[in-house]
């Protein structure tokens, strides 16, 4: 009961200071906004392979015109899903009945279902497949209509890749950075030691915080789902409590780092300084922006040090394509492995935090 | 035989190559008032650090309420209470919100937190305040709330780290009186300040510190007679005073009036009545703690130990 005591009184303190609360409202959103317009639009070349669920017996032989060597055929669109939420094809396409026939008619329409963990592929197909359907640039009658589509037929846009992504990374970040700030607060008041010398344990003190940070975390990342939701048309196809377990999974796996910082410096400005030279490059590596699959090779080995990559991938493939826990089961061991070591250096870096 | 309040042995407390304290020991009885005194960075508020649990000794034995402050710290700090050098209130939380938070941790119930700040705010005349937030409060009123939010557990031991440093004089009284009336009514009580006349009104065992020793230790009565070695001494009378052999030094000296210091005070008398002049008024300055502690912490400074 202690915790939440403490949980109560940090939160509080924080929903007494109103610049803080607008703060901490206005940069997911400011976030969203921003990154949701910057993303490159280049096209490159399709890493990974291609997977086709065909209900159109001729289409694979007009694929293997098209010398399209890099495809895997499935027998059902489940399939074709689930093959995209274990990464083994970067780009999935659903093509329908009479494909082959309306192509001669010019009226051809084909799914292309992008990976989100890395919807450059998926972009990259919707504009190669009419060009291998025989679409010649300067002839103006597309033969063949791609739609860039969700798992449930909606329209695919960037947000469904970039939105989950950013739903981890503020969580992670925000309850890292608040946990370091208020410790170092409280100890620089001289409120910690008010804290200290009263008969309750002393973990109780971390935990509460913890605690405190992470209602504030999730609900800062339940911003950014209700924006994507409400602005840019991203949906939760997966379950909203996998969401929030996966997001408190990342949380936890990130939280050591913050306590371990606090614990090492005394000051509440270079530990600040500390734990941005971390998240810095944490958020470019962790592929929330930008694909991992299209990162050059040495920094797809950097981003495998941060939780923050697991924690996005798992997110994506929860609210993107809806699939549950047994296709994200190696991102979900990662993170408890990040989670538990995380934890270790939180009870390690406290006992030496209230060393004097 | 009655268990001290506090025991110290040969207590060190080392920062790295900073010897904060440096080997000190003292005894405090239940009930004593106990004043720690000594110039900035003498080691007071890492003496009560120590005491209180949230400094661990680098070597040395301290009990706190019969309690080993480091292998029974969870005990030591529920007999205890602590104003600490800094303020220990939140700031965005309003009067009542901090004692209650602060007394929930000690698990006193709602009701019985609100009996007691109720009788102890009123005592300090701020209960009225009691829905303010304290960044709205004067340093005095927020002194006050510190205070009462330490006693509202009801600590045996109450631990004062300058209590009084930046008030004014109203507020300074008004916690003075406060401190003095607790320790009337038999709580233990450790003070630390510069101030020497706040020492001088209320306590009745003063240990004096500077770099990390404590140099002197007793009743300030005590101290005071020990150190006493000059007195000043105003002398009136009935007819002007001629020239006086004695150890010591003239000050003033106007007609039938003289200003002196003298090193002993029977010896200077005699020789006055000697030369038969007639003593109307005689006035002797005791010397004030403030001197004796001016005394012996230049003297440390000079190498001399006294
Ligand atoms: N946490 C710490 N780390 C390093 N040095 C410290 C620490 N705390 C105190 N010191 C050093 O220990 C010495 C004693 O400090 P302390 O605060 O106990 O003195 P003080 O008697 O309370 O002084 P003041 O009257 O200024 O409050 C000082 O030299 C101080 O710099
Ligand atoms: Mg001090």
């Amino acid at each position: 009961m202690k915790v939440f005591m403490i949980a109560w009184k940090d939160l509080k303190t924080f929903l007494r200071s109103r610049t803080m609360v607008i703060f901490s409202i206005a940069m997911p959103i400011i976030m969203m906004l921003m990154l949701g317009y910057i993303f490159p639009q280049n096209v490159g070349k399709i890493s990974g392979k291609v997977g086709f669920y065909s209900q159109d017996l001729l289409f694979k032989a007009t694929i293997k015109v098209a010398n399209v060597s890099n495809a895997i055929f499935f027998n059902s669109k489940e399939g074709l899903i689930h093959a995209l939420a274990k990464d083994e094809i970067v780009v999935g396409a659903v093509v329908p009945k009479n494909f082959t026939a309306d192509m001669a008619l010019g009226k051809a329409q084909i799914d292309v279902i992008p990976n989100p963990a890395n919807p450059q592929a998926g972009i990259m197909m919707a504009q190669m497949i009419p060009t291998m359907a025989g679409n010649s640039s300067s002839s103006k009658t597309k033969k063949v209509k791609v739609n860039l589509t969700n798992v449930d037929g909606s329209a695919f846009n960037y947000y469904d890749f970039m939105a989950p992504g950013i739903m981890a990374l503020v969580a992670i970040m925000s309850v890292a950075n608040g946990l370091a700030a208020s410790i170092t607060r409280e100890r620089e008041l001289g409120t910690m030691d008010g804290l200290m010398v009263t008969p309750i344990n002393r973990g109780n003190i971390v935990v509460g915080k913890i605690v405190a940070q992470t209602v504030r975390g999730l609900i800062q990342a339940i911003i950014v789902l209700g924006i994507s939701m409400l602005f840019f048309n991203v949906k939760i196809l997966g379950s909203i409590w996998s969401t929030i377990l996966l997001l408190i999974l990342g949380i936890f796996s990130f939280i050591g780092v913050g306590i371990i910082i606090t614990a090492s410096v005394k000051e509440q400005e270079t530990a600040q300084i500390m734990m941005t030279t971390i998240t810095f490059p944490m958020m470019f590596f962790s592929g929330i922006f930008f694909p991992v699959d299209q990162m050059p090779k040495f920094a797809q080995y950097i981003s495998y040090i941060f939780p923050l990559t697991y924690a996005a991938d798992a997110l994506r493939k929860v609210i993107t394509l809806g699939v549950g826990f047994s296709y994200i089961s190696t991102d979900v061991i990662v993170l408890l492995g990040f989670a538990i070591v995380s934890s270790l250096v939180a009870t390690i870096g406290f006992k030496k935090l209230i060393q004097d | 035989m009655k268990s001290k309040a506090i025991s110290v042995e040969s207590l060190k407390k080392y920062y790295k190559k900073v010897k904060a304290v440096n080997g000190i020991s003292f005894d405090v009885d239940y009930g004593d008032l106990f004043a720690l005194l000594g110039p900035n960075g003498a080691g007071k508020s890492t003496t009560i650090r120590v005491l209180t649990t949230l400094a661990a000794p680098t070597s040395g034995n301290v009990k706190v309420a019969g309690y080993d402050v480091i292998r029974e710290d969870k005990k030591v700090r529920q007999k205890i209470g602590l104003v600490s050098d800094r303020l220990i209130l939140y700031d965005r939380l309003t009067v009542l919100e901090n004692i209650v938070f602060f007394s929930k941790l000690y698990n006193l119930d709602k009701k019985t937190i609100i009996t007691r700040a109720e009788k102890l705010l009123s005592l300090l005349h701020i209960w009225e305040w009691k829905n303010t937030v304290v960044s709205k409060l004067s340093t005095g009123m927020k002194q006050k709330v510190n205070i009462a939010r330490a006693l509202i557990p009801e600590p045996d031991i109450i631990f004062l780290d300058e209590p009084m440093l930046g008030l004014d004089p109203e507020a300074t009284r008004t916690i003075r009186n406060f401190i003095a009336a607790l320790n009337k009514d038999g709580k233990t009580i450790i003070l630390t300040t510069h101030v020497l006349y706040e020492v001088e009104l209320l306590a009745n065992k003063v240990a004096i510190m500077n770099k990390g020793k404590i140099v002197a230790i007793d009743t300030p009565r005590n101290l005071r007679n020990h150190f006493k070695r000059e007195e000043i001494v105003e002398v009136e009378t009935d007819s002007p005073i001629g020239d006086l052999n004695f150890d010591g030094e003239i000050l003033e000296k106007i007609d039938n009036y003289m200003k002196v210091k003298v090193e002993d005070l029977d010896y200077f008398l005699k020789e006055l009545t000697e030369m038969n002049i007639k003593i109307k008024n005689i006035k002797t300055f005791e010397p004030s703690l403030e001197d004796i502690f001016i005394k012996i912490t230049s003297d440390e400074k000079d190498g001399v130990k006294s």
